[in-house]
């Protein structure tokens, strides 16, 4: 693009077009793996009829039994981490929304490359556990879904670190991906030549977004 | 000339899919941190006289979308249908229906003919949160048996093919950057670094 086709900027615009642009690549090149993870896996959970969708469904199931002391803890989810500690269990922690069956404890502990749900008879003190492990492409596109809260289920809470950190990454991947769209407008807005025919396709993305709300809700 | 038209390309497409980024990571938000309280219904609406499918005990899959569909023409709604339950004991056909700002929960008493229909309009949030979420991975079968499923589907899909260009063509033109070369790798070994670290921590 020519110099001429943008008028020239006082020094505070200057510099701020100038860290615009390079916080523009910057951001995307430190983000480039987790925006390709987040994409792949968009379309193998959107595409269920996928072979390669059905192939990560596929999972080796384990079934054994344990004995264990008696869990200490003054709540439930106490008592399940230290049976996790017991068990050698590392994952977040899916507690069942009903009370507890009078000398059991049941639970449940995910992360993207396995499951475990596990009941537990406290006065026999013996766990009966169900392992799942899961193919690389199911740990893979399960990632993109591991947040540990449900918002539609308001008791479930994040309680493993590991997910807290995940979801750290997966909320800087969105704030960086808002600050990478707004700072493009400016960018595009200062690029004279070309704002007529952005302006129309911009319009219609909008419109396209704007439909999925109004036209449909 | 491939340095122009990969950075128009990137321009342009980058401008039309950035809505539906900013709806995506706009929704990363509400998803992660949100809690809503599913079952508050704000109307409940009955209506009589209504023609059961035929069959409607036997349907599955599809046939029982079928028969949902036909129900929901009579009561006058549109959305994506969840799935179909059929309780034996009651004889009461039940399905949730779903579209971006309102949520549905359709019971049909099949011996009274009468369709209890409730609602439960959803904030702008939570419609972010549901086309996030949609067409998703769950019964596969039945799912997009809406148009407006299978239409944001094929946005959705649109969205992340040129979101893959768009970052390959970054790429590109920030090689082309020579000064910005050194700097950039560092950026991206960074991210590289963090990404694996990350995906360690979480699955060792």
């Amino acid at each position: 693009m020519s110099s001429s086709a943008k008028p020239r900027p006082n020094a505070g615009t200057a510099l701020f077009e100038k860290w615009n642009r390079k916080l523009h690549f910057y951001l995307g090149l430190y983000f480039l793996f987790f925006l390709w993870l987040f994409s792949l896996t968009g379309l193998l959970l959107n595409h269920g009829q996928w072979p390669i969708s059905m192939a990560a469904n596929a999972r080796k199931e384990t079934r054994y039994e344990r004995p264990i002391d008696l869990p200490a803890g003054a709540t439930d989810l106490d008592r399940v981490r230290d049976l996790m500690r017991q068990l050698n269990l590392r994952g977040e922690i899916d507690l069942p929304a009903v009370q507890q069956e009078p000398g059991r404890l049941t639970f449940g502990v995910s992360r993207p490359s396995d499951a475990s749900q596990v009941r537990v008879d406290l006065n026999t003190r013996l766990a009966s556990i169900q392992h799942f492990d899961n193919s690389a492409l199911a740990t893979f596109r399960i990632f993109h879904t591991f947040s540990g809260s449900r918002y539609n289920q308001p008791a479930s809470q994040r309680d493993w670190v590991a997910t807290s950190m995940w979801v750290i990454a997966m909320d800087a991947l969105a704030a960086g991906l808002i600050a990478m769209v707004l700072g493009s407008y400016y960018m595009w807005w200062r690029l004279k030549p070309k704002r007529q025919l952005g302006f129309i396709i911009l319009a219609a993305g909008y419109a396209a977004c704007a439909w999925f709300f109004m036209g449909l809700g | 000339m491939l340095y122009r038209w990969t950075r128009d390309l990137h321009l342009y497409f980058g401008l039309f899919i950035s809505p539906f980024l900013l709806l995506f990571a706009a929704s990363v938000f509400f998803l992660n941190h949100a809690k809503i309280v599913p079952d508050k219904w704000l109307s409940v609406e009955t209506f009589q006289n209504v023609q059961i499918p035929e069959a409607i005990e036997r349907a599955q899959g599809k046939d029982a979308i079928g028969c949902a569909q036909a129900i929901l023409e009579q009561v006058r709604i549109t959305g994506e249908i969840g799935f179909t339950r059929f309780v034996k004991q009651t004889r009461h056909f039940v399905f949730p229906v779903s579209k971006p700002g309102v949520e549905t929960t359709v019971d049909v008493d099949i011996d009274a003919r009468a369709a209890t229909v409730s609602r439960r309009p959803t904030s702008i949030w939570e419609a972010f949160g549901y086309l996030h979420k949609m067409p998703g991975p769950h019964n596969v079968a039945i799912r997009g048996n809406w148009l407006g499923t299978r239409v944001w589907r094929w946005f959705a899909d649109a969205t992340i093919y040129l979101t893959l260009f768009i970052t390959i063509s970054g790429i590109y033109l920030w090689w082309a950057l020579k000064a910005e070369r050194r700097i950039g790798l560092v950026l991206l070994s960074a991210g590289i670094v963090t990404f694996v670290a990350l995906i360690y921590v979480v699955i060792r």
